[in-house]
């Protein structure tokens, strides 16, 4: 624990910032970091769902306070919430992430 | 490695044997999720995580016709000078031949 | 434990990390756990065009699980040194 500490390699640095979580079937969560375990479980506050699709612009569902169970985390982003705020999200096109493929 | 024992290094006692005397050599490794590897293999652990060298990837993608329904088979190459690939997408590992 | 210690080694320098839904991110390797989870700075999707996702990332962890392929820069491979770890390992059991 106490390498684990040092090095850092934790969500430490990452709580109380605005982070983006993709889930294992795809869907990327964005809400603010209050806790984290060993088990990459995540609490997020004031969270949204954005979903993507190739025909409209990111649609943004409020979901509120969440708790992710860490199995189905693939990744964990710390958003630059200035780059974030000048993204147009309605002009965005794209295909949903596909989810983890374990076979 | 204080002092290689040439007798011991040669028994093959569990399948990861066969991988141990594969170090340096090229290996075809089968993934999962249609894709192949070949490479010389540099490093293995008991997960079958390994890194290999001058790799060769292949990637297999089956497309359906929207016409005909015939299966359009197509593969995808590419090449990666050092690859770390994880043991969990690995569904086996055949050695080189040997003659 | 190898290829913790090996991923240690690489701390600074830039890697691929390809996931397994496809998505490829280049980085700095900022740390790595023992369970191969990893964090990268100064993070860039490798397509982005098709993976806008991302845009507003700077740095990331990724869970070690969803990790496919890590891409090495190949500077930073020695063979040797690799070859004569994994034969300890396989000793070691």
């Amino acid at each position: 624990m106490a390498d684990h500490k040092a090095q850092g390699s934790g969500l430490v640095n990452m709580v109380d910032s605005v982070i983006a979580v993709i889930t294992n079937d795809g869907r990327h969560i964005v809400g603010v970091l209050r806790g984290y375990d060993q088990a990459t479980n995540l609490v997020l506050e004031d969270s949204h769902e954005r979903v993507y699709s190739t025909k409209s612009g990111v649609d943004v569902v409020a979901l509120g306070l969440y708790v992710i169970r860490g199995d189905n985390v693939a990744m964990v982003g710390e958003i630059d919430e200035e780059t974030d705020a000048s993204l147009d999200l309605q002009s965005i096109r794209a295909a949903p992430l596909k989810p983890i493929m374990h076979g | 490695m204080a002092e290689p024992e040439p007798m011991e290094e040669a028994t093959v006692r569990e399948p990861l044997d066969l991988i141990r005397l594969s170090l340096d050599e090229r290996i075809y490794v089968k993934l999962r999720g249609e894709r192949e590897i070949r490479g010389r293999l540099h490093a293995y652990d008991q997960h079958l995580n390994m890194i290999l060298g001058d790799v060769e990837e292949t990637m297999t993608t089956v497309e359906i016709d929207d016409e005909t329904y015939e299966e359009i088979i197509k593969t995808q190459k590419r090449t990666i000078p050092f690859l770390f690939v994880r043991g969990d997408g690995v569904i086996l590992i055949s050695p080189p031949l040997r003659s | 434990m190898l290829f913790y210690s090996y991923f240690k080694t690489l701390v600074g320098k830039e890697v691929t990390v390809e996931l397994k839904n496809d998505l490829a991110i280049t980085g700095v390797l900022h740390s790595v756990d023992q369970y191969l989870n990893i964090k990268l700075t100064s993070t860039r999707v490798v397509d982005e065009a098709k993976y806008p996702h991302m845009m507003s990332v700077r740095n990331c962890f990724i869970r070690g699980s969803v990790v496919r392929y890590v891409h090495l820069p190949p500077g930073s491979v020695d063979v040797e040194i690799l070859h004569d770890a994994t034969r300890r390992e396989a000793k070691g059991g």
